[in-house]
């Protein structure tokens, strides 16, 4: 008997106690998420990253992508240590004589490019998707639903693997092939969101005031769509970059000239047990705090828009 | 009088919120004699519940109360947590509103009564089981022992709400605290839970502390009422004189805000509700309606033969094995300047006719025309311009607007999706629209959590009437609305429908409200008009049986005209045919002018 009148209780009292003060949703999220120490401790290391890299041509030394830059009997020199030109490597250099402080933020560049290019892109056409089939519902939502399915069954890397053997090697194809491994998520969030959102009734009330279907489905349900769609694409640019790593680091993504961390890592991979730490360990831990802060910021961000929390 | 059960002095409770202490109940004195009835009558927010849950130290960490509440010579303020663990669920025991979710799903309903009794009264196993076989047969669950084993998913919202009174009564409780224990019930079942609440009072003798917002349960049930507003207690005395004579403003002007039914004997159209200063607590009389039916026109709205069925599919190749019959060979007609109501419990089929006619759902067979345009058969673009003409208002203002959009956006958007007007114009028209359903033009720039309920639903009368429609299916669109908000709010519509010459179609549970604001009444029953006439001839003369037993369930707020009732104990049937059933044609005899009741149903039904 306790049981049930305590668990009714609280949500008596819940009710009772909502008193909800007015302020727009956008404001109240950045606040929580600056409130939550994890959260602000993964914001300010994305946000040094993300700086450092777009400032990357200002602040590196070097242009790692300019061969005549490079000056092979440098290779794999210590951190600290100085050049033949006289230029002290800061991280060290690796094996072609490339400055990996400076490598590490052009990495940083593509790494983050690529993984905010085909979050976007995947996020565009998985949110069409998913809003359609939502949407129009019967066997188009049946046929929609089972390619996500079939798509979501295949391990992501070997489908990647497979487009860049067809593709080839650049930017662009690791890009669209990160895309037609990650939309299908987007897809399964927006149609499940959509589906409650389009049974509201301010939906009903939209569609007996006439509105055309367009209006609806893009003025009416995305709108509220929005914040799963938000954690799942934070998580999802983490996993992009990853994956995109994962990929360069078994050589097939992107050229031996214009490293990416992954890259990086895979170069310094050979020399790892000779006593050359430092051209696999630096952008490693690059990368591990990029992943980390991103994934601190969308743990904390599924908590606040957890909409059992909204209330 | 005796000494009392239980008695409260200076109770305040605070509510931590951001902070900061907030007092939802302040100083809060009442007292319940043995054997004595106490209802706590308030509107939302008015404290009522937490004074409940304060009694019961139910409130979590985030709540404290000061005062005094004496029960048993024991202060439960300062009792120690075991020794009101003891008191709770023993002592004193408790019903809460959502039968549904007051059971543990999972378990068997023998095994959540028996559990009481086992920790409580250290009954064994066997002993125990029998005692709730007691306790069910005592709430009037029919063929109680057999039950004990079944789940609570097989038992009906009123069936339930019984099993946890049964289980609120394990302990022979002196106090029984009822939170608003029918409002989530259909009036029929209400009607059942309050005759065995009574009855049951008088067979243990023991006291009730009773919470509701209806005026009519209150008239119905108590010795005594305790008036809440805005956390304090703003009246407390005998129901009767309450009733006759009270002396608080608020509690007058709550008392005028509320239905009557049989008010309108005598009456020729419908009558708005009165308002009360509330400083003054002064009646000021109110205009009385005009006569705004348009008799001369054809009606804006024809259903003819109107059938929704929902398939009901099995298995892997999902065939049809039956159909949920929620419409079921309806018409009517509506004209310009009038309202018809459809009235029903839940499940009878009455929101179906309405979302079938503005085709919110598709309709399986039958016509419908608005404007004299065929709805089932108009293409998009039709279908857009009767829609203009035909708008929807909906039960749960919460829901019915999207909170991410502007109230001045939402309203203006038909117009400008439409092309009707362009955006300064659409503003100007936002303005005014506002204004006439009572609320500043100022306001257009708000998000819709920063209105009250009431509030929303104006608005969304505002956004309805925005594509200037000839009808307006109101969908219980006070249901969800405070007594004194809901009176208003029929005001308004009121005044609506004589400025605009509007048609309501009115879609209530509430027989009360559905008196005061019809013209004529359809009373619905599994998917079937059971009896269709003007609104005094159904009231004054119900022809149909369950148009009677209907209004013999609703509570009267009254307490000089509380009646003996005969209530049956039957469930609400459920319109669910198997595949290939074949519904009897449907006869309807006149009794009266334009007064029709069904006929093969007739000896049946009841």
């Amino acid at each position: 008997m306790s049981q049930p009148i305590e668990k009714a209780a609280s949500v008596h009292a819940g009710m009772e106690a909502a008193a909800s003060p007015a302020s727009s949703p956008l404001r109240r999220v950045v606040v929580s998420l600056l409130g939550d120490r994890l959260a602000l401790i993964g914001t300010i290391v994305v946000g040094i990253l993300v700086v450092v890299a777009v400032l990357a041509p200002v602040l590196a030394p070097q242009n790692p992508y300019d061969l005549a830059q490079l000056d092979i009997m440098d290779g794999r020199l210590a951190p600290g240590e100085q050049g033949i030109s006289g230029m002290t490597y800061l991280l060290g250099t690796d094996d072609q004589g490339r400055d990996l402080f400076s490598a590490i933020l052009y990495g940083l560049r593509t790494s983050i490019l690529v993984g905010l290019a085909s979050a976007a892109i995947a996020l565009a056409i998985g949110t069409s998707i998913g809003l359609l089939s939502a949407y129009a519902g019967g066997r188009a939502d049946a046929v929609l639903m089972r390619i996500v399915d079939i798509q979501l069954s295949f391990p992501a890397i070997l489908i990647a693997l497979i487009f860049l053997a067809i593709l080839g090697q650049g930017v662009d194809k690791i890009i669209i092939a990160l895309v037609v491994t990650q939309w299908a998520y987007y897809a399964r969030t927006v149609r499940g969101s959509a589906l409650v959102e389009s049974k509201r009734a301010y939906t009903d009330a939209a569609r007996s005031l006439a509105l055309s279907d367009r209006r609806i489905i893009f003025r009416h349900i995305l709108p509220n769509c929005v914040p799963p769609l938000i954690v799942v694409a934070t998580m999802r640019v983490a996993y992009a970059i990853m994956l995109e790593a994962t990929l360069s680091f078994l050589g097939i993504g992107l050229p031996v000239t214009e490293p990416s961390l992954g890259l990086l890592i895979s170069n310094g991979f050979e020399y790892l047990l000779s006593g050359d730490y430092w051209i696999s360990f630096f952008p490693g831990i690059t990368l591990l705090l990029l992943i980390v802060g991103i994934n601190l910021i969308g743990d904390a961000l599924r908590d606040i828009l957890n909409p059992r929390r909204e209330g | 009088m005796t000494a009392p059960i239980l008695s409260i002095s200076g109770l305040t409770t605070a509510f931590k919120v951001d902070s900061e202490w907030r007092d939802v109940v302040r100083d809060v004195s009442f007292s319940i004699a043995a054997r004595e009835t106490v209802a706590v009558v308030g509107e939302s927010g008015s404290g009522k519940s937490v004074t409940a849950m304060s009694i019961m130290r139910l409130l979590g960490p985030n709540a404290r109360s000061t005062g005094n509440i004496e029960f048993e010579g024991h202060d439960l303020l300062s009792l120690p947590a075991k020794e009101m663990q003891a008191i709770r669920g023993n002592r004193i025991g408790m019903i809460f509103q959502e039968p549904m979710t007051s059971l543990n799903p999972v378990l068997k309903i023998g095994d959540q009564i028996t559990e009481v009794l086992m920790q409580h009264k250290g009954l064994n196993h066997t002993a125990a089981m029998t005692e709730a076989a007691r306790l069910l047969d005592k709430v009037r669950i029919p063929s109680a022992k057999a039950r004990l084993n079944e789940y609570p998913m097989s038992f009906s919202g009123g069936m339930r709400q019984r099993v946890v009174i049964a289980i609120a009564l394990a302990c022979e409780p002196r106090l029984l605290i009822a939170d608003e224990p029918t409002t989530a019930l259909d009036v029929t079942i209400q009607a059942q839970i309050l005759e065995l609440i009574k009855t049951l009072q008088r067979e243990e003798g023991m006291s009730v502390l009773f919470i509701t917002h209806d005026m009519g349960v209150v008239a119905e049930i108590s010795d005594r009422t305790v008036v809440m507003y805005r956390g304090e207690v703003v009246e407390t005395d005998t129901t009767k004189h309450i009733f006759r004579d009270a002396a608080h403003p608020y509690t007058r002007a709550l008392l005028s805000a509320v239905p009557q039914l049989g008010s309108m004997i005598g009456e020729p159209r419908p009558l708005r509700f009165p308002i009360v200063d509330m400083a003054t607590g002064e009646v000021q009389p109110v205009p009385r309606t005009a006569d705004t039916v348009r008799m001369d026109a054809e009606p804006i709205l024809k259903v003819d033969k109107l059938v929704t069925r929902f398939p009901v599919r099995k298995g892997i190749l999902r065939r049809t094995v039956g159909n949920i019959h929620a419409v079921e060979d309806v018409s009517f007609a509506l004209r310009a300047g009038e309202t018809l109501s459809l009235v029903g419990e839940s499940g009878c089929g009455k929101s179906t006719t309405g979302r079938s006619i503005i085709r919110l759902t598709d309709m399986t067979s039958g016509t419908v025309e608005i404007g004299g345009r065929n709805v089932a058969r108009a293409g998009k673009g039709e279908l857009a311009d009767i829609r203009r003409n035909a708008q929807m208002i909906f039960q749960d203002p919460y829901e019915s607007l999207n909170p991410r959009i502007r109230i001045g956006d939402a309203i203006a958007e038909p117009m400008i999706a439409h092309g009707l007007l362009n955006g300064a114009q659409a503003r100007q028209r936002v303005g005014s629209l506002l204004e006439q359903v009572g609320l500043s033009p100022s306001m257009a720039d708000r998000f819709p959590h920063e209105f009250s309920g009431g509030q929303r639903q104006r608005v969304c009368i505002a956004r309805a009437l925005a594509l200037d429609p000839k009808l307006i299916v109101a969908d219980e669109a006070v249901s969800a609305l405070d007594v004194s908000i809901k009176a208003q709010v029929i005001n308004l519509m009121l005044d609506l429908q004589e400025q605009l010459g509007l048609g309501y179609l009115f879609i209530s549970h509430d027989m009360a409200v559905v008196e005061r604001i019809s013209h004529r009444v359809a009373v619905m029953y599994m998917g079937e008009i059971v009896e269709i006439g003007p609104r005094h001839a159904v009231f004054e003369n119900p022809a149909h049986a369950y148009t009677r037993k209907l209004m013999a369930a609703v509570p009267i707020a009254d307490p000089e005209r509380r009646r003996v009732r005969h209530i049956s104990n039957d469930e609400i049937r459920s319109p669910y045919h198997n595949a290939g059933y074949l519904p009897s044609e449907h006869f309807y005899r006149e009794v009266g002018e334009q007064h029709f009741v069904l006929v093969d149903s007739l000896e049946t039904a009841a």
